[in-house]
């Protein structure tokens, strides 16, 4: 309904994340990688003397990154306690909801699934509405343990 | 005692604030059943309270209220605006009397039971009702004039989550500031800004230390809760114990207290359950009928030892080896092998829990393995000690503060991390010596101090490809909390800073390799290494426990350094000087006092041997104790004193010889840039070396004259000797004797003629009383005669 969202386009598919879950967008700075870390976990960074940490949401549904380029703004959200900072391929602009979030008909695949709370219509179209949390906590983790 | 006291004063007024609304209302409609209540709560509360204090005028007044108002309640009173006034002049009565207490007054006597009689049913009672005002006011005039010293320490409470708030505000403060020093920095010189900046930041330095304060916390808060609950617990299983807690006023960070609750009650939980046995059992073995719990916070540095000790029945060795047979975590081959304080430790094992049946107070859920993976994870450690039918005593340490600690930073293929600093035992750059790390099959081994120590390089841990070759690698020798060393091979080690340690997001944490994130003073952010986690992933835990060196010396021999290392120290006069390591046996310190510096040579007494003492100018000022190098070449010894030592250096740049006035210099060479002199080993012995004399251990027969005891013997004294005329002495000396002695001791003739005087054959046998040089001389190849 009139509620704010973030558009944003991941994997080259428009995305919403709700306003008010995304803190701030910021520029992206030097961005440490952490080594054997999960693949969604690009590394950290810091924004005015606080770390967060940086999730490729490209990488959190599984698609392959490289395949988009991502331009260098981050959404910065928490989740449980954590700041993160959400890589997309390009934050767009802020629209108005124009519709509760509706279930995608026939699904819209099996990562997509797990990250998205559903569908709605805003003045650009149709976009997916991302659940943060499940971004976050990136693909089922098979191999990120393998030493 | 005093802040139980402290308590009670706080939260009496805390209630006293909250009820006074109440009161007012009450006043207002007396048939007010709910504002009844909180004032019968409140009044109720007190009494209890001030029985454990011993304070009876105040138990009385409270109980007078409570026991009126438990009428009302019941109904058996009506509570009229009679009732409500006297009620309320106690309630003020009440305060009055804490304001009293609390600036440590008696409150004048008098006037309470006027009060406690306006109570009483019945309007004859009314007159005095009217008066309850007025005891109050003399009350309120001692309070008055009491305010005034009352005042001294004042205190608010404040919700902790606005205590978090402002520490990492400051912290972020801190970083703030270190940015913008970078930048200025970069800017260059500004004496209009670095000025203020300058004070901003000690202004700065100084909050975050006091912010640092405001999240310390009295172990005591701790502690409050424990004879509750050694009661309730001791109570229930039968057990009689009495506790005694020692130690309250050790402060550590807020968080270590919450971190320690839960492990400290696991522990006092599984004493009374398991250790103490029931009364009759402790009598018949000869104990005191009730057990004795004993909780001890001590500081030591910047870590907080407890230990809670139990004097009940002891570990049971054999059960608890039984149990972790049957459990798995051992197999009886091992058993057989291990020692009592081997089977002790298996009860922090995971999946142990030696209550054969679960009792309602312990062995529900969490183990004492919970116990130490939480304690482990906040940097402290665990250990138990136990007697059998003695007791029980656990050992916990656990650092002051986890929000800030000494980290080291290094760099492994080109990123930086940092590493809590306490395990860093010693840190050894490799100089691309081949035969240092020795591979056995796909585990590495490194030879430190003479022990093959597993090595396990930090490029491999993360996956990343390491900029330096193994051969000239820094070797960080870590030491776990299990007493495990490893070394952690990384391409540099950078410098070491306190650090603020945030949280990781469980992504990360999934990695087991980092246990959380830091800011670096450029601002960027750097990750914390779970060492002991690394450690554990990589099987670097116990069951590869270091091979000593020695098991293999049949087979090769040790590795040996390719390049000479020398001690770096500062003389006395504060110039740099350079001494073989091999030379260097201990640093000693001793007392300036103990160095005897009436001779040519000083001389000091270690450890009961006599050595001399180099280093020190003549007449150079000693302060009030001395470092000594303790230098020796096998079999002589010489004490070398210094300002300072500054640390173990390779000696890998060119010696030059110098052609130095001072014979003990042997070449000088650069380190890090600066030329410093090397002691010339040889010369060094050659000149001043002396095999330790046992001090005052030999005697020295002197002839029994007044010239041998005033003269002779201070000098004999000062050579290392215990002058006496006994005959059996070690060594003698005759003063114009005869002729010979036919002992087998050695014997100095003194003669009382000059050389001049006597013939040449005289002058070589014996020697000139005064001829000190000689004399010493003497004394001293005598001794080394005796030491050969």
């Amino acid at each position: 309904m009139s509620e704010l969202l973030v558009l944003a386009s991941i994997a080259g598919k428009r995305c919403a994340f709700r306003a008010s879950d995304v803190g701030s967008v910021i520029e992206a700075g030097v961005i440490a990688p952490v080594p054997r870390a999960p693949k969604h976990v690009v590394g950290i960074t810091a924004l005015r003397s606080q770390a967060m940490t940086v999730i490729d949401c490209r990488a959190a549904i599984a698609e392959d990154p490289s395949i988009y380029p991502c331009e260098s703004h981050l959404a910065v959200v928490e989740v449980a306690g954590h700041s993160y900072a959400l890589q997309v391929d390009k934050i767009d602009d802020i629209a108005t909801a124009q519709s509760e979030p509706e279930p995608v008909p026939g699904g819209s695949g099996k990562h997509w699934n797990r990250v998205c709370k559903g569908m709605l219509e805003t003045d650009r179209g149709p976009a997916l509405l991302i659940d943060i949390a499940q971004v976050v906590a990136g693909v089922e983790q098979k191999s990120a343990k393998a030493a | 005692m005093d802040d139980l006291l402290a308590d009670f004063i706080e939260e009496t007024r805390e209630m006293l604030e909250a009820i006074g609304s109440e009161i007012v209302a009450w006043e207002a409609n007396p048939a007010d059943r709910a504002r009844l209540d909180s004032i019968f709560r409140f009044v109720h509360t007190v009494k209890g309270n001030c029985g454990f204090f011993d304070f009876p005028r105040l138990e009385k007044l409270s109980h007078a209220a409570e026991d009126t108002l438990a009428d009302v309640r019941n109904g058996r009173r009506e509570a009229d605006s009679q009732l409500v006034t006297a009620v309320l002049a106690i309630v003020d009565r009440i305060s009055d009397m804490i304001t009293a207490i609390e600036g440590g007054q008696e409150l004048a006597e008098g006037g309470d039971e006027a009060l406690i009689a306006a109570l009483e049913a019945g309007a004859e009672i009314a007159p005095m009702v009217g008066q309850t005002p007025s005891p109050a006011q003399p009350a309120d005039s001692t309070t008055a004039g009491a305010a005034a010293p009352t005042t001294a320490p004042r205190s608010i409470r404040l919700p902790v989550e606005l205590l978090d708030r402002v520490m990492s505000g400051v912290s972020d403060m801190v970083l703030a500031r270190n940015d913008l020093a970078h930048r200025l920095k970069e800017a260059g010189n500004q004496p209009t800004v670095d000025g203020p900046f300058e004070r901003l930041s000690s202004i700065l330095t100084n909050v975050r230390d006091a912010i640092t304060r405001m999240r310390m916390q009295r172990i005591e808060t701790l502690y409050t809760a424990i004879p509750r609950l050694v009661r309730d617990l001791s109570a229930d299983l039968g057990k009689q114990v009495m506790v005694d807690l020692e130690g309250g006023e050790v402060e550590l960070d807020r968080e270590m207290v919450e971190m320690m609750r839960d492990p400290l009650t696991h522990i006092i939980r599984n004493a009374i359950d398991h250790g103490f046995e029931p009364p009759a059992e402790r009598l018949k073995n000869g104990k005191r009928e009730i057990g004795l719990l004993s909780i001890a916070a001590r500081q030591a540095g910047n870590k907080i030892s407890i230990v809670i000790s139990d004097d009940g029945r002891g570990l049971d060795e054999e059960r608890i080896a039984a149990k972790a047979i049957s459990t798995g975590i051992i197999s009886k081959a091992q058993r057989s092998k291990m020692s009592r304080e081997e089977i002790l430790d298996l009860i922090f094992a995971a999946g142990f829990s030696t209550a054969e049946e679960v009792s309602s107070v312990s062995g529900r859920g969490v183990g004492m393995d919970v116990v130490r993976d939480n304690l482990e994870k906040v940097g402290g450690e665990i250990q138990v000690s136990s007697q059998p039918g003695e007791g029980t005593r656990f050992y916990l340490q656990i650092p002051l503060t986890l929000s800030i600690i000494a980290g080291l930073t290094l760099k492994s293929g080109g990123q930086r991390f940092v590493l809590p600093q306490s395990y860093v035992e010693e840190i050894v750059r490799l100089r691309g010596d081949k035969g240092v790390i020795e591979d056995m099959g796909d585990t590495s081994l490194v030879t430190f101090r003479e022990q093959r120590v597993h090595m396990v390089s930090l490029a491999d841990v993360l996956g990343v490809k390491a900029e330096v070759p193994r051969e000239n690698a820094n070797l960080l020798m870590l030491r776990l909390a299990t007493g495990d060393l490893y070394a952690l091979a990384v391409d540099q080690v950078q410098s070491s800073s306190d650090i603020v340690v945030k949280p990781l997001p469980p992504a990360i944490m999934s990695c087991g390799i980092y246990c959380g994130t830091t800011l670096l003073d450029d601002g960027q952010p750097i990750l914390l290494l779970d060492v002991p986690n690394i450690a554990q992933e990589h099987g670097l835990m116990s069951e590869t426990r270091a091979l000593s060196a020695h098991a293999l010396m049949d087979d090769e021999p040790v590795v040996e350094r390719a390049v000479d290392r020398a001690m770096l120290f500062s003389k006395l006069d504060g110039h740099k000087r350079l001494v073989r390591l091999e030379l260097v046996k201990r640093i000693e310190t001793i007392s300036a006092a103990a160095i005897d510096r009436s001779g040519r040579e000083c001389r000091a007494v270690v450890d009961g041997e006599i050595l001399p003492v180099i280093g020190i100018d003549e007449g150079a000022a000693l302060g009030g104790s001395v470092r000594l190098l303790r230098l020796t070449d096998g079999s002589s010894e010489v004490l070398h004193a210094v300002g300072s030592v500054e640390d173990a250096v390779d000696l890998v740049d060119e010696l030059v010889s110098v052609d130095e006035s001072d014979p003990l210099i042997e070449a000088v060479t650069l380190i890090e840039g600066e030329s410093i002199a090397l002691i010339d080993s040889h010369k060094l012995f050659a000149i001043h070396g002396a095999v330790p004399r046992q001090a005052a251990t030999k005697t020295c027969q002197l002839p029994d004259i007044d010239w041998a005891k005033t003269i002779l013997a201070p000098l004999v004294e000062a050579a290392g000797y215990v002058p006496t005329i006994d005959a059996e002495a070690d060594i003698v000396i005759t003063l114009d004797a005869v002729e010979t002695h036919s002992t087998a001791k050695p014997v100095i003739a003194l003669r009382s003629a000059p050389d001049d005087q006597v013939e040449p054959g005289q002058r070589n046998s014996s020697i000139y009383r005064y001829d000190r040089e000689r004399l010493i001389t003497a004394l001293r190849d005598a001794s080394k005669g005796e030491a050969a």
